[in-house]
């Protein structure tokens, strides 16, 4: 297709739907029964491998105590969920939305020949590839390559300055920004404008670079609009992280075309002193993710959400010898919202006595949990997404 | 097409572009002279240093310690990038090294095996795919990388022996999950020692028979690569990788065909490149201008352009790091993707601004500068960059104001961009032609057309 065809049809395409979200700015009262047009995603990455064991602890395993002599979290510590397993005293912000049957928690997540580095785990849980292959493209960029044509360039956003690769797809990719205001301000510089209005030229070569700066634009210029829509009445706590789920639950309240939110939060690599650091960042999570439900709540979205959250692999049963514990394999992921099936814990906790070279065994490839997703909640092709079938959870 | 555009497409692909004073000289040449030029230092491979072990077997998981060999790994990158940018360097050899680092595409975070690495691909990067495929075998950063030490007699690690095949020889397709056994047990053994040399282990190798790709053998590593070179689709795999790096990301069944005849014969890689870049097809306009820059290739043509003595090596990494390409660091053993998968909207966005900031970095007033916010000042300020714009006014010295854009456009760019000669000449003040250049430089290394070569 020429390049002039091509913007013809781009604008033709954007202004289609950004047309709606324009209106609710003027109508600030439509808000109040929430988003209606559709089923939205969160997926929060836990950088850096968060330790699953401390995070979701068989208390009445006497083998956690001997492999954790010192980080072991003591029984009458725990928030106790079931007669065996409890969590992780810094969650208590989410033990309100766990009772209320909005939490269910897979263990024991993972893939064969797991790998240790934290780049490759990654690439693998993003790329949703076999650890044996190179993929380069994302779970969720294939799922805008298959199932969203037509879509404007923010219908997945990731809240950071980088695009992840599990965003990125072959054709298309998701949209990055850390704040509205600053890439509106960086997309509305007159130059740019200038010359992405400029005559258009029959060379194709360049096109994809001029499709991806009008879409740019006009995305920041959208994402700007929407993010002033809606303040948040929520007292969200004073991280980057909280603040990152406020911005988000805020487009999502002013009913953003946006049906994939992506945000992390890292520093989970617990080498050494991983008592108060995880203490830490456990709570900054908690947090976070107790105001964004309460906050879609409120605002009637909760039933529309789900959320994800995974850390790209567990860590070692053992401590090391310096209070801390190094990469391991198999973790426990979250799933949160209003619509859960099964709700709680959906399966039990890792097998102690099971061990393989000090490290846990996965039940659950996590590309299972992927396929749930896309055919459960986004309504997608799991098997053409992942390129092969996995068996669906049911608690989705 | 002009001669001039020609040796500009050359350039941009064999090279990193061409700085101001080579462009006035080079536009002059006959294609013949260039190429001459161009592969005139094959041997002159000049090694970088190589920094002496700072981590040991003790001091392993000391956070302080693997920072300093990340330095080292970083110093490394940085002086390598210099290479690249400087017109006193062997462009040909920089842009084949960097090739290669991403056809043998290893994460190193330990100095010492980073620079041996870099030095095994300078002294083969132009020389023969055999030599550079059995020395990176023996490379310590590769072995570590990909757990050949690991590989044993009695518990072989499939890993090296698996991504030898599949993508550094023949390809995915060519081979059996059997051969990649018994290539595996052919390189048990071969290790790297505590200082970070080679070493082949006697007792983890497997003396005993293979049967590698139907041939039955005593097979040793370098046996498993001879079989494997022997298959002519070897030189296909690597003559689609060199075309679709050098030439145009959609590959061309008749042009590599005619490459692997070339390069079949004796895996000189040398002759092979000297075959592509001297073919009449090389230079047919669908070519130019239609590969994305990589951010190092980027990164480098600005520095070459604008002359730049000196920047802020962490300011580098960091953009190295925003673009999605540090040296050293590719995202897997497949090496960078490339194409479109270098552009999304926040890395399009970095791109049209860096060669503008390089461009301010040596103005003295950026607080003045009021469409600069807060953090573009900050930014501009941390590259710290010396930029030389006498060069440039050079080029402009003979010409009437008026015509700068189009000394500047041709020089900076390779596709055509005279429909943006109103908005950029709108964006450039009044002022000293000096600064013209400079601001009229600044712009047009902002249009979206900069990030082709």
């Amino acid at each position: 297709m020429h390049r002039r065809n091509f913007i013809k049809s781009s604008v033709l395409a954007s202004t289609a739907c950004m047309v709606p979200a324009f209106l609710s700015h003027t109508q600030p009262g439509r808000n109040l029964w929430g988003s209606r047009s559709g089923k939205v995603l969160v997926v929060i990455q836990l950088s850096g491998g968060n330790d699953g064991l401390n995070t979701v602890i068989p208390y009445e395993d006497a083998a956690y105590y001997q492999l954790r002599p010192t980080l072991g979290i003591a029984k009458n510590e725990v928030l106790k969920i079931s007669e065996l397993i409890g969590l992780h005293p810094a969650l208590a912000p989410l033990e309100k939305l766990y009772r209320e049957g909005g939490v269910s928690i897979v263990n024991n997540v993972g893939y064969p020949n797991p790998d240790r580095s934290h780049f490759r785990s990654m690439d693998i849980w993003h790329t949703a590839s076999d650890s044996s292959a190179y993929w380069n493209t994302g779970w969720l960029g294939r799922y805008l390559d298959h199932e969203c044509a037509g879509k404007p360039a923010y219908h997945a956003l990731e809240v950071d300055d980088g695009l992840s690769l599990a965003l990125k797809g072959e054709h298309r990719s998701g949209f990055a920004m850390s704040s509205a205001q600053r890439i509106q301000r960086a997309a509305r510089q007159g130059f740019l404008q200038a010359i992405d209005q400029a005559p258009s030229t029959e060379d194709h070569k360049v096109a994809y670079l001029y499709k991806t700066l009008r879409e740019t634009r006009q995305s920041a210029e959208y994402l700007y609009q929407q993010s002033k829509v809606h303040k948040s009445s929520v007292a969200y706590p004073d991280s980057k992280f909280a603040t990152d789920l406020r911005q988000i639950a805020e487009l999502m309240t002013a009913d953003t075309d946006t049906r994939i939110y992506y945000v992390s939060l890292g520093g989970f690599d617990t080498h050494a002193g991983q008592l108060n650091r995880q203490a830490r960042l456990l709570k900054e999570y908690a947090e976070g993710v107790a105001a964004f439900a309460e906050d879609l709540q409120r605002n009637r979205l909760w039933e529309d959400t789900l959320v994800m959250t995974f850390s790209e692999f567990g860590r070692r049963a053992r401590q090391n010898a310096g209070g801390g514990t190094d990469h391991g394999t198999a973790n426990n992921v979250f799933l949160m919202g209003g619509q859960l099936r099964q709700t709680g814990l959906y399966n039990p906790g890792p097998d102690l006595s099971r061990l393989q070279d000090d490290d846990l065994m996965f039940d659950i490839d996590f590309r299972r949990i992927y396929a749930t997703v896309l055919d459960r909640w986004l309504e997608a092709d799991a098997a053409q997404i992942l390129q092969g079938r996995f068996e669906l959870l049911g608690c989705v | 097409m002009e001669n001039a555009q020609k040796i500009q497409h050359l350039y941009a692909r064999a090279g990193f572009g061409l700085s101001p004073t080579e462009w006035n000289r080079r536009r002059e040449q006959s294609l013949n002279e260039a190429l001459q030029d161009l592969f005139s230092k094959p041997n002159d491979v000049r090694e970088l240093p190589v920094p002496a072990l700072v981590i040991s077997e003790t001091t392993a998981n000391n956070n302080g310690v693997q920072q300093k060999e990340r330095q080292l790994v970083a110093a490394i990158g940085i002086d390598w990038l210099n290479r690249m940018a400087a017109p006193l360097e062997d462009a040909l050899l920089e842009r084949m090294c960097l090739f290669w680092h991403g056809h043998f595409a290893c994460d190193i975070r330990i100095g010492l095996p980073a620079g041996q690495y870099l030095n095994t691909l300078r002294r083969h990067a132009l020389g023969n795919f055999r030599d550079l495929v059995t020395a990176i075998a023996r490379e310590p950063a590769m072995i570590r990388y990909l757990n050949n030490q690991q590989n044993r007699k009695e518990r072989p690690n499939e890993n090296f022996a698996r991504e030898l095949m599949e993508l550094f020889t023949i390809g995915r397709g060519h081979y059996s999950e059997q051969d990649v056994k018994e290539a595996a047990r052919a390189f048990t053994g071969w290790s790297s020692d505590r200082t970070g040399q080679f070493i082949f282990r006697r007792l983890l190798h497997d003396f005993d028979s293979k049967i590698f790709m139907g041939r039955t053998g005593y097979f040793d590593g370098d046996d498993v690569i001879h079989i494997l070179l022997e298959q002519k689709q070897t030189a296909r795999f690597i003559c689609q990788k060199i075309y679709r790096y050098f030439v145009n990301e959609q590959p061309d069944e008749q042009r590599v065909e005619a490459m692997t005849e070339v390069f079949f014969a004796d895996y000189d890689i040398a002759r092979l490149m000297r075959f592509v870049l001297e073919s009449d097809w090389f230079y047919e306009d669908r070519h130019i201008g239609s590969k994305i820059k990589s951010p190092v290739e980027l990164t480098a043509g600005i520095l070459r352009q604008l002359g730049v003595r000196h920047c802020n090596p962490a300011a580098l990494i960091g953009i190295h790091r925003a673009m999605g390409q540090v040296l050293f660091h590719p995202p897997n053993v497949a090496g960078w993707p490339g194409g479109k998968s270098w552009i999304d909207n926040s890395t399009l966005m970095m791109r049209l601004q860096l060669g503008a900031a390089f461009c301010m970095a040596s103005d003295f007033d950026l607080a003045l500068k009021t469409e600069l916010d807060e953090q573009d000042r900050r930014f501009v300020r941390r590259l710290e960059a010396e930029t030389d714009f006498a060069p440039l006014a050079d080029l402009c010295r003979q010409v009437p104001e008026k015509e700068y854009f189009d000394v500047l456009s041709s020089f900076l760019l390779l596709p055509d961009v005279s429909r943006h000669r109103s908005t950029v000449e709108a964006y450039v003040p009044a002022g000293a032609p000096q600064e013209r250049i400079r601001q009229l430089t600044a712009r047009l290394m902002s249009l979206p057309e900069y990030q082709m070569c």
